[in-house]
């Protein structure tokens, strides 16, 4: 067991307790059977985290994925049973895919052993059957992290879930996804030039439109866990940009990037679940000064929210500091933009929700009111306190005295990477531009969500010829997002083409 | 010539990914979704039978065989089964979920069966 694995399975041991503290009394009738799912569901992760060895990689993959499917589609209503039927066809694809790419790489290498398989890559680096492994790996992996253009299942599934299985999927699982290729792309590709050479462009380039995609349509919804849905799309974007980076410095920051918006987001779903039950809604317009009730949770999720845009405190900050210092020693610092784009977006757009629905602003919406929303209610016989608590404790986790962690997240990372990959400058301190890197992003969501929200005071024409710019862009981003599972996987295979055309050209 | 049987199981294992995932694009109807999925899923078995086999191999059971006769690749096999298992799972997940779905909204059409979109 190794830093990195046994670190996030610790991370994940805690989201759980604090889920299942929250969903304490939430299903009049609690049947066994959620909080089995709920411990498969975990144990699925925990073991994906843990493992070695390629396959059972594949088999903790399919274990977490269908205890995923079923948790998705627990209340047996319309939305949610359409919600895990995209979920669970999108990610069997993706997972056989997977079993595919592992097939190969025994046929290279003979083992299932991820330093087995290594050596034997780095005896034979060029050949194209170790590349297709690596496509067809990479593949399951990243449609489980919910990349741009793979993505699309991930907003469908995380909305329609019940609250405290949305926790789980946001915190914990979709960052799986990119663990796992972290840990295969370090492990075992980590000879082969080309697969760097595609991890350096067109991960690259997936992970920055995962960025930018992202915090988009996050600042296009309505319903607030859809709009959570899409920020997770945009953090996600993060990790695979400090995955691609392949230096110490990156991979150290995805790590504690991974852990920080875990407990965040985990508790922003959890302000999500209590809109839910106290104020019986999700729809952010429909709920317009309607939280007074629940006011500490406005509390929480401003915070929340601020932490998302990079408030420079606790873990996230410390992961996004070391992601844009190694970007900065890796001669990239043009990444900083969809880095600051990213938090700010996402946090702009949780701002922008908490000021609507606990303070009453923004009275005029500006392109949200088109989105998606449905008439979700959860029950409301539970006290505010026990579903805020374990939300609280989210949110003093991630910001726990960073310096320990940090020395944790540059250890773990060393025993991550191969050896010999070290060459990049060892571990920065995060420098002064990268803090004032942090404060740009968060004045930029304040900014962003105080205009969202101030709308009815800007001059008409202002306002119209913002929407005339802002308008069709946004409406195409609503096309792309149909719903329709076929749409889905005609992305999977364009991607697919993608992957063949950058090794072809590379 | 000799290229050609060792070339085989790969291009059906391709064929089938392709075939599955068209398959999947275009469906009208959820059950028949289903039955694609599978079909993607039977490139995995094709391949993975492909990678363990050993032309000329008994299969790896050395009851009647003295140790070291060639034999086809045993853990390819353990592979499979674990998939086998995996993929009636999710077939019978799936199925299920969609005959919770139809009895709601009365059809199996994935056009018609868009999350949140009324």
């Amino acid at each position: 067991m190794d830093e990195a694995g046994g670190g996030f399975a610790t991370v994940i041991g805690g989201l759980f307790a604090a889920t299942l503290v929250f969903a304490w009394g939430y299903f009049d009738e609690v049947h066994a059977h959620f909080h089995v799912l709920m411990l498969v569901f975990m144990a699925g992760m925990i073991g994906f985290c843990l493992t070695h060895d390629v396959f059972n990689t594949f088999v903790w993959f399919e274990v977490m994925s269908v205890a995923a499917f079923a948790l998705t589609g627990y209340e047996l209503k319309a939305d949610p049973l359409q919600g895990a039927l995209n979920f669970t066809v999108v990610n069997s694809v993706g997972s056989y895919l997977l079993l595919d790419g592992i097939g190969l790489l025994y046929a290279v290498g003979g083992a299932l052993d991820m330093g087995a398989l290594g050596a034997a890559v780095a005896r034979a680096p060029a050949d194209p059957v170790v590349a297709a492994a690596f496509v067809l790996m990479a593949y399951g992996l990243l449609i489980k992290s919910a990349q741009v253009p793979f993505h699309f299942w991930l907003p469908d599934a995380h909305a329609v879930a019940p609250s405290p299985v949305s926790v789980m999927f946001s915190g914990a699982m979709v960052a799986l996804g990119i663990f796992g290729l972290a840990r295969i792309s370090f492990t075992v590709f980590a000879a082969s030039t080309a697969v760097m050479q595609v991890i350096r462009t067109l991960l690259l380039g997936l992970g920055v439109a995962s960025a930018l995609v992202g915090a988009a349509m996050a600042l296009l919804q309505r319903h607030l866990k859809r709009l959570l849905a899409f920020s997770t799309v945009a953090h996600t974007g993060v990790l695979l940009i400090g995955l691609e980076l392949l230096s110490p410095g990156g991979a150290s920051g995805m790590l504690l990037y991974m852990a920080g918006h875990g407990l965040v987001k985990g508790a922003l779903f959890m302000v999500a679940g209590i809109l839910l039950s106290v104020c019986g809604g999700i729809d952010e317009i429909a709920l317009r000064g309607q939280g007074a009730r629940a006011w500490p949770a406005g509390v929480a999720m401003a915070a929340g929210g601020l932490l998302l845009a990079g408030l420079p405190a606790g873990l996230m900050d410390g992961g996004f500091g070391r992601i844009a210092d190694a970007a900065a020693a890796g001669g990239q610092r043009w990444l900083w933009l969809p880095l600051v784009a990213g938090a700010a977006g996402t946090g702009a757009a949780v701002l922008r929700a908490a000021g609507r629905i606990f303070l009453g602003w923004g009275p005029v919406p500006c392109g949200e009111d088109r989105s998606l929303t449905d008439q979700e209610q959860e029950k409301n016989d539970r006290p505010l306190w026990l579903m805020l608590l374990p939300a609280l404790a989210l949110l003093a986790g991630s910001c726990v005295e960073t310096a320990g962690a940090g020395r944790l997240a540059t250890s773990a990372a060393a025993a991550f990477m191969p050896p010999g990959a070290a060459a990049g400058p060892a571990f920065p301190q995060p420098g002064a531009p990268v803090i004032v890197l942090a404060w740009l992003s968060v004045v930029l969501a304040l900014l962003l969500a105080a205009w969202q929200l101030s709308r009815q005071r800007l001059p008409g024409p202002l306002n119209r010829s913002a929407q005339r710019v802002l308008g069709p862009p946004g409406a195409g981003l609503d096309f792309l997002h149909s719903g329709a599972v076929g749409d889905y996987i005609a992305w999977v295979v364009v991607g697919l083409a993608l992957f063949t055309a950058a090794f072809g050209l590379g | 010539m000799s290229l050609l049987p060792s070339l085989l199981p790969w291009a059906v294992a391709a064929w089938l990914l392709g075939v599955g995932l068209y398959g999947i694009v275009t469906s009208r109807n959820f059950v028949h979704l289903i039955g694609c999925l599978s079909v993607v899923q039977s490139s995995t078995y094709v391949l993975l039978l492909s990678v363990g086999f050993r032309t000329g191999g008994i299969a790896p059971i050395f009851y009647t065989h003295p140790p070291g006769t060639p034999a086809v690749d045993p853990m390819v096999h353990a592979l499979v089964l674990t998939d086998v298992v995996v993929g009636a799972t999710v077939t019978a997940l799936l199925l299920a979920l969609i005959l919770q779905l139809h009895k709601r909204r009365g059809t199996v059409d994935p056009e018609a069966l868009r999350p949140m979109q009324p």
